[in-house]
C-alpha cells in the first residue's frame, strides 16, 4: 500500500536533515524502536517490535539510506524479518523544503508484508502502516520541537 | 504457577500446569479428555466448547489457570452414568452429524442455548437457532440436521 | 423397523462421536511421542541461501532439527502426481520436482523447508521459530493468468512458461463449423474461485518406527489408507510396503483434501526413523490454510452456438486452470478428465471442443476438492445457458428443456457414455416442490418490500465412481478405480465387512452394513464394517469421487452373493434339499414351503465345525471380491433457487432451495439427505462468501477464519429435496452416488438467481454483498439513483 503525508517543522532545513541522518533521532522517532545502530555512513542494523491484528512481533533487519540529496531528501528503506510472524519491508521518499523559517517535509511511503503478518493482518495493514508512518513523523517533529527550544534557551 | 484445582465433569482435578496452558490442552493432554476438539486457532469454529460454571466457553480461548475452582463439563461429562443427554439423542435421531469433528462442540453450545432461551423465558426458534450458532462452523452437515436436533430436543430438555 | 436397503436406519457410528469417544488421529498418543513443527516459507518464491539451526538445536527439549538435504540425502523421493497428461502437440507434461522438504528453492508461502521435532508441541514451534533461513526472495505469480505471460516469474526451470500441460478434448473444427452455423453466438469468460476446503478435522500425522522390525506404522487423517501406503512405499522409499502400515482413524472430513499425501506425513515417517521417537504433527488452523491442495481456480472463456430455435449448435471452451506451484497427486486429473469429459451437461450438443492449459503459480497446490471439475464444468454450462437465455429472449428452464438429452445410452462428443436419466422428470419435480408457477406472484410481493426476487436454474450430471481400470489407465492414471471388499461370517454368525473405503462422515459404518441386513435378514447390530487400516483391509483406492457407493458397495454386493452362494450350498447339504429351494429370510435360512430351517448362527457354526460340509467344500464361511464398474455412474439433478437482494445494501438472502436427485438406488435416505445438505451449503459457500485470496507477490491473504468466510448457519436455509430414481445398469445396486451432487449444482443456481434478481449477468463468485451491489449499480443506475 502506499501513503503520502505532510509536516510543516520549525527548524532550518540544515537542521532538520542533521536529525534525519542522526541514528539516535531515528531510534527514539521510530515507533516501537528497540535498537537501532550504524554499520555505514548508510546503513543501520534494527530491532522492532511491532503488533499488527492479532499478531505481534519481533523484526530485525536493516534500514539503508539511498538517493541522498543533502539537504533536500533521501529514500529510507528497510526491511525486517519477525520470525514465523513473516516479513515486513517498505521505503519512504522523503523531501525537505524551506518554508520561511521553517521546513516542509513531505514523504511517500510504500510497505509491504508477508507471511502469517499477511494471513492475519492484512486487513489492518493499511490502517496500520498509516498509524505508524504518522507515529513517526509525529515523533520527529515532537523531538525536533524540543530541540529548537533548547536552541531558543 | 502453583497448583490448579478446578471440578472436571464432576470429579475434582488437582494440576500443576504452565501458565500458559490453554483449557484445551489441560483437556486434552493432561486429562486426556479428548472428546473436546481443536478446529482452528482463532476461536471461530467452535470445536472445543464446553461448559464453565453451566456456561458455554471456548476452551481454546481461555487460559486452564483463569477457570480454577470453577466446574467445568465436557462432551464425556453431558449425561448422567451411562445414558445419553436428551441433545446427543436428539442428534443421533436427527443425523445432526457426520464427520463428528465439530459435534461436541454443537451439543455444548446447543445445551448451553436451549437452558439460556429457557431461563428467559424466549422461544427457541429456527432463525433463533441459526443465529445462536454464529460460533459453531461445521462443513458437513450444511446445519439443516444440527438445528433439527437442537429443535428436537429443545422440547425434551 | 427395517434395517436394509432404503431404509433411514440411525447411524451405528454416532453413539461414540456423540459422546466424545471417537478417537481422531491427534487424540492418539504413543509412549515415546514426541512433535513436530514446520519452519515454512514467509516467501511465496525465493531462493534458500543457507539454513542455520544452532539456535533451535540448542534449546532444551529438542530432539532433531531436520532439513530437506537430509531428507534427499537418506533417499526419499520426490513427491509424484498419479495421472499423466498429454498435451495437444503430442508432448507430455511437464512436472517441476516437489520434495516433502524444499531444498534449494521455496515455491509458495508455508513451502516447509526444516522440521523440529520436541519434547512438546510448544516446544517444537518455539524452536521452529528458531531456525533461521536465509532466503533471497524471487519474483513471485499467483495468478493463472499472469503465469501464462510472456517474462512472467519461472517456478520451476523445467517447466516452461510455466505450462504443465496443454490439453485438447473434442473436435475443433466440427465445433467452429457448429458456432458458424449458430443463428446465435453466447460469449463467456467466467472465473472459478479458489477455495479451501477446510475439514474441520486439522489434517495430522503420527508415525512410529519400531527398529526391531524395521516397521513403520503411519496414524493419518487420510481418506485412503491403501493408495498412501502405495505411494509411500513405491515413490517414496519410505519402507517397503509389507513394512508400512497406515491407519486412518476417525477423520473429521476430507472433502478431497485428505486424498493426497502431503509432505508432512513422509517427514513424518522419515524423522521417526532418524530420531528413534514417535513423532506427532497436527496442522494449526493457519497451516490449513496454507497447505491444504486448494481447489477449483479456473479462468475460462467460452462460446456457445444456438440455432434459431434455441437448440445448441456447437460449444468451444479454453480454461486456464491454476496448479500452484507442485502437481499434487490427482491435480492433472482434476481438470481433464473430470472437468473437459463433462462440457456436454444434459444437453444433447452436437459438437464441443475445448482446450485446458495448466499452469504452475506460488501458490500452494490445488487439487480435487468436492466436485473435483465437475463444479467448474457445471458452473461454466450453467451459466452459459442462463445468459445464453436472457440474450435470446427464452425462458431458462424452457432453454434448457429443449436442449436435454432424452435418450439413453447417450454418447457425448466428450468421451462419456451417459448410462441413465431422465432429465425432463427431475426439472418438472423440482419445478413443482419449487412452486414456480407462484413465482411471478411472490416476486411482486418481494418487490414491495423493496426487494430484488429471482430464481436460477442448475440442472447438471456428475460423472462418480470413477472410471473402469482399463479405460482409466489407458488415459494416463497410476492406479486401477475398483474397489475391494471382504465379507467374514464368524462361528456365532456376526458379520464382519471389510472395505478399501474409508468413511470420513460418509455414514459407510450403517449403510455397508444395511447391504448385510437387507441381504440376510439379521440384525444390524450383529454387524460391523472394518476400514481404514492397511493390516486389516488387504487393499482399496479409498472415498472420493463419490466411490464408496456404485463402486465399494458393489464389492460388497459381489462379495455377498459368494457368501449366500456357500451359505445356500451348505444349508441344501445340512438338510437334504436342493439349493434352488433354498430361501434366506429374517436371520434364517428355510427350504420354501417346508418348516426345515437352520438359523443364522447355526449356518456359522456349520461352516466353521465343519463335521458335515458337502464334499468338495472348505470350512469357513468367508469371501472376498474386487469390483471394478464398466462405466462411471452418472447422477443427475435439478436444483432451483429463490433469492432476495437488498438493492441498499447488496446483501443476497436465500429464501428457497429446491434439490431434485437422480442418484440411481438410495440405501438410506437420511444420510443421502445429509449429503446434500452439505454439498449443497459447500456450493452455497462458493457461490457467496468464500474465496482463497494471494495478492499479487504470492502472500496468502486469507489464512484464518476471520478473512476466509465460511457458511454458517444463518447463511443457508432449509432445504427442500426430492428424489427421482432411475437406477444406473452398471452396477448391481444401481446406485449412481450421492456425494457431490450439491458442491457441483449449487453454485451456477444460486449465481443464476442473483443475475435474475438485479438484472445483470455481470457478476462472479463469491458473489459478495458488496459485489451484488456494485454490479447492481453498474446495471441500473436509475434504479440504484432511487
Amino acid at each position: 500500500m502506499d501513503m503520502s503525508g505532510e509536516y510543516r517543522l520549525d527548524l532550518p532545513r540544515a537542521q532538520v536533515w542533521e536529525a534525519l541522518n542522526d541514528p539516535d533521532v531515528l531510534r527514539a522517532c521510530i515507533p516501537g524502536c528497540e535498537e537501532l545502530e550504524q554499520t555505514s555512513d548508510t546503513t543501520m542494523t534494527a530491532v522492532v517490535v511491532q503488533k499488527i491484528g492479532p499478531v505481534k512481533a519481533r523484526f530485525s533487519g536493516e534500514v539503508e539510506l539511498v538517493n541522498i540529496e543533502a539537504p533536500s531528501g533521501y529514500t529510507i528503506q528497510g526491511e525486517g524479518k519477525g520470525g514465523v510472524a513473516g516479513f515486513a519491508k517498505g521505503a519512504a521518499d522523503v523531501r525537505l523544503v524551506e518554508d520561511g523559517d521553517g521546513t516542509l517535509l513531505s514523504y511517500e511511503a510504500r510497505a509491504q508484508i508477508g507471511g502469517k503478518l499477511a494471513q492475519l493482518g492484512s486487513r489492518l495493514i493499511n490502517s496500520t502502516a498509516k498509524k505508524l508512518a504518522n507515529a513517526f513523523f509525529e515523533n520527529f517533529r515532537t523531538h525536533l520541537s524540543g530541540r529548537a527550544g533548547k536552541s531558543d534557551a | 504457577m502453583g497448583q490448579l484445582k478446578l471440578s472436571v465433569n464432576g470429579r475434582a482435578v488437582s494440576r500443576d500446569v504452565p501458565g500458559e496452558t490453554l483449557l484445551v490442552d489441560l483437556l486434552r493432554e493432561h486429562l486426556r479428555l479428548t472428546g473436546t476438539h481443536v478446529g482452528c486457532d482463532t476461536g471461530q469454529c467452535g470445536a472445543c466448547v464446553v461448559h464453565v460454571d453451566g456456561r458455554a466457553v471456548k476452551a481454546c480461548n481461555v487460559l486452564a489457570h483463569a477457570v480454577a475452582g470453577s466446574q467445568v463439563t465436557t462432551i464425556e461429562g453431558l449425561a448422567d452414568g451411562g445414558g445419553l443427554h436428551p441433545m446427543q439423542q436428539a442428534f443421533n435421531e436427527n443425523h445432526g452429524l457426520q464427520c463428528g469433528f465439530c459435534t461436541p462442540g454443537m451439543i455444548m453450545s446447543g445445551v448451553d442455548m436451549v437452558q439460556r432461551y429457557k431461563a428467559a423465558g424466549r422461544d427457541l426458534d429456527e432463525p433463533a437457532i441459526r443465529h445462536e450458532l454464529e460460533g459453531n462452523i461445521c462443513r458437513c452437515t450444511g446445519y439443516e440436521n444440527i438445528v433439527k436436533s437442537i429443535q428436537s430436543a429443545a422440547a425434551r430438555m | 423397523m427395517s434395517t436394509g436397503i432404503g431404509a433411514r436406519v440411525r447411524r451405528k457410528e454416532d453413539r461414540r462421536f456423540i459422546t466424545g469417544k471417537g478417537r481422531y488421529t491427534d487424540d492418539i498418543r504413543n509412549d515415546n511421542q514426541a512433535y513436530a513443527a514446520f519452519v515454512r516459507s514467509p516467501h511465496a518464491h525465493a531462493a534458500v541461501k543457507g539454513i542455520d539451526k544452532a539456535a533451535a538445536e540448542a534449546m532444551e527439549g529438542v530432539i532433531a532439527v531436520l532439513d530437506g538435504h537430509q531428507l534427499t540425502g537418506d533417499g526419499i523421493g520426490n513427491i509424484i502426481t498419479g495421472w499423466a497428461i498429454t498435451s495437444r502437440d503430442g508432448s507430455p507434461m511437464n512436472i517441476g520436482a516437489w520434495s516433502a522438504l524444499a531444498t534449494d528453492r521455496v515455491r509458495y508461502v508455508g513451502d516447509a523447508v526444516a522440521v523440529v521435532i520436541a519434547e512438546s508441541p510448544a516446544l517444537a514451534r518455539t524452536a521452529a521459530e528458531a531456525v533461521a533461513v536465509d532466503y533471497e526472495p524471487l519474483a513471485a505469480v499467483a495468478q493463472p493468468v499472469a503465469a501464462l505471460a510472456s517474462g512472467a516469474p519461472q517456478v520451476h526451470d523445467n517447466v516452461p512458461g510455466n505450462l504443465v500441460f496443454d490439453w485438447e478434448i473434442g473436435d475443433e473444427a466440427r465445433a467452429d463449423a457448429g458456432l458458424a452455423a449458430a443463428a446465435h453466438v453466447t460469449e463467456v469468460e467466467i472465473s472459478n474461485n479458489r477455495l479451501a476446503p477446510n475439514a474441520i478435522e486439522p489434517r495430522s500425522a503420527i508415525a512410529i518406527h519400531d527398529e526391531a522390525e524395521d516397521h513403520y506404522t503411519l496414524y493419518t487423517t487420510s481418506q485412503n489408507p491403501h493408495v498412501a501406503r502405495l505411494v509411500l512405499s513405491a515413490f517414496y522409499n519410505v519402507a517397503p510396503e509389507h513394512k508400512l502400515r497406515v491407519i486412518a482413524p476417525d477423520v473429521g472430513g476430507g472433502f478431497g483434501s485428505k486424498i493426497y499425501i502431503y509432505p508432512e506425513e513422509i517427514t513424518c515417517l522419515w524423522a521417526a526413523m532418524k530420531t528413534g521417537r514417535s513423532v506427532k504433527w497436527t496442522a494449526e488452523r493457519s497451516e490449513a490454510f496454507m497447505t491444504d491442495a486448494h481447489g477449483r481456480d479456473h479462468v475460462t472463456r467460452a462460446r456457445m452456438g444456438f440455432d434459431k430455435n434455441g437448440r445448441i449448435t456447437a460449444f468451444k471452451v479454453d480454461t486456464i486452470a491454476n496448479l500452484g506451484a507442485y502437481v499434487s497427486l490427482f491435480a492433472t486429473a482434476t481438470p481433464t478428465y473430470l472437468y473437459g469429459t463433462l462440457l456436454s451437461g444434459q444437453y444433447d450438443i452436437p459438437a464441443i471442443y475445448g482446450t485446458v492449459k495448466a499452469v504452475n503459480t506460488n501458490t500452494v497446490p490445488v487439487d480435487a476438492y468436492r466436485g473435483a471439475g465437475r463444479p467448474e464444468a457445471t458452473y461454466l454450462i450453467e451459466r452459459t445457458m442462463d445468459i445464453a437465455a436472457r440474450e435470446m429472449g427464452m425462458d431458462p428452464a424452457e432453454l434448457r428443456r429443449i436442449n436435454f438429452i432424452k435418450a439413453f445410452p447417450y454418447q457425448t462428443q466428450v468421451l462419456l457414455n451417459y448410462d441413465s436419466g431422465d432429465f425432463p422428470a427431475l426439472l418438472d419435480m423440482a419445478q413443482k416442490a419449487a412452486d414456480t408457477a407462484g413465482f411471478a406472484q411472490r416476486k411482486a410481493e418481494a418487490a414491495a418490500r423493496g426487494k430484488l426476487r429471482g430464481i436460477g436454474y442448475s440442472t447438471f450430471i456428475e460423472a462418480c465412481g470413477l472410471a473402469p481400470s482399463a479405460a482409466a489407465g489407458s488415459l494416463g492414471a497410476g492406479v486401477g478405480l475398483w474397489e475391494s471388499a471382504e465379507v467374514r461370517v464368524n462361528p456365532v454368525g456376526t458379520v464382519e465387512v471389510l472395505t478399501g473405503c474409508h468413511s470420513h462422515g460418509q455414514s459407510h459404518e450403517t449403510t455397508f452394513a444395511q447391504l448385510v441386513s437387507d441381504r440376510f435378514g439379521i440384525p444390524i447390530e450383529n454387524i460391523s464394517i472394518v476400514h481404514g487400516d492397511t493390516d486389516k483391509v488387504q487393499f482399496g483406492m479409498g472415498t472420493y469421487g463419490s466411490r464408496s457407493g456404485p463402486v465399494g458397495m458393489s464389492a460388497v454386493m459381489r462379495a455377498l452373493d459368494k457368501v449366500e452362494a456357500k451359505v445356500r450350498k451348505i444349508v441344501a447339504h445340512q438338510l437334504e434339499a436342493s439349493e434352488d429351494d433354498i430361501e434366506i429370510v429374517a436371520g434364517e435360512a428355510r427350504v420354501a414351503g417346508t418348516d426345515r430351517k437352520m438359523a443364522w448362527h447355526e449356518i456359522g457354526l456349520a461352516a466353521y465345525t465343519a463335521h458335515n460340509l458337502p464334499a468338495d467344500m472348505e470350512p469357513g464361511l468367508k469371501e472376498g471380491a474386487f469390483f471394478d464398474p464398466v462405466n462411471f455412474s452418472f447422477p443427475s439433478g435439478c436444483f432451483i433457487c429463490e433469492v432476495e437482494v437488498d438493492p441498499e445494501t447488496g446483501v443476497t438472502e436465500i429464501v428457497r432451495f429446491v434439490s431434485a436427485d437422480d442418484f440411481g438406488t438410495i440405501i438410506n435416505p437420511m444420510v443421502v439427505e445429509g449429503q446434500v445438505h452439505g454439498g449443497v451449503t459447500q456450493g452455497i459457500g462458493q457461490a457467496l462468501l468464500e474465496q482463497v485470496v494471494y495478492d499479487e507477490s504470492g502472500q496468502l491473504l486469507t489464512g484464518s477464519y476471520m478473512d476466509y468466510c465460511m457458511p454458517r448457519a444463518d447463511d443457508v436455509p432449509s432445504y427442500a429435496i426430492a428424489h427421482g430414481c432411475t437406477p444406473s445398469p452398471n452396477n448391481p445396486l444401481g446406485i449412481k452416488g450421492c456425494g457431490e451432487a450439491g458442491a457441483i449444482g449449487a453454485p451456477p443456481a444460486v449465481i443464476n438467481a442473483i443475475a435474475d434478481a438485479i438484472g445483470t449477468d455481470d457478476i462472479s463468485m463469491p458473489a459478495t454483498p458488496q459485489k451484488v451491489w456494485e454490479a447492481l449499480h453498474r446495471a441500473r443506475p436509475a434504479v440504484a439513483a432511487e
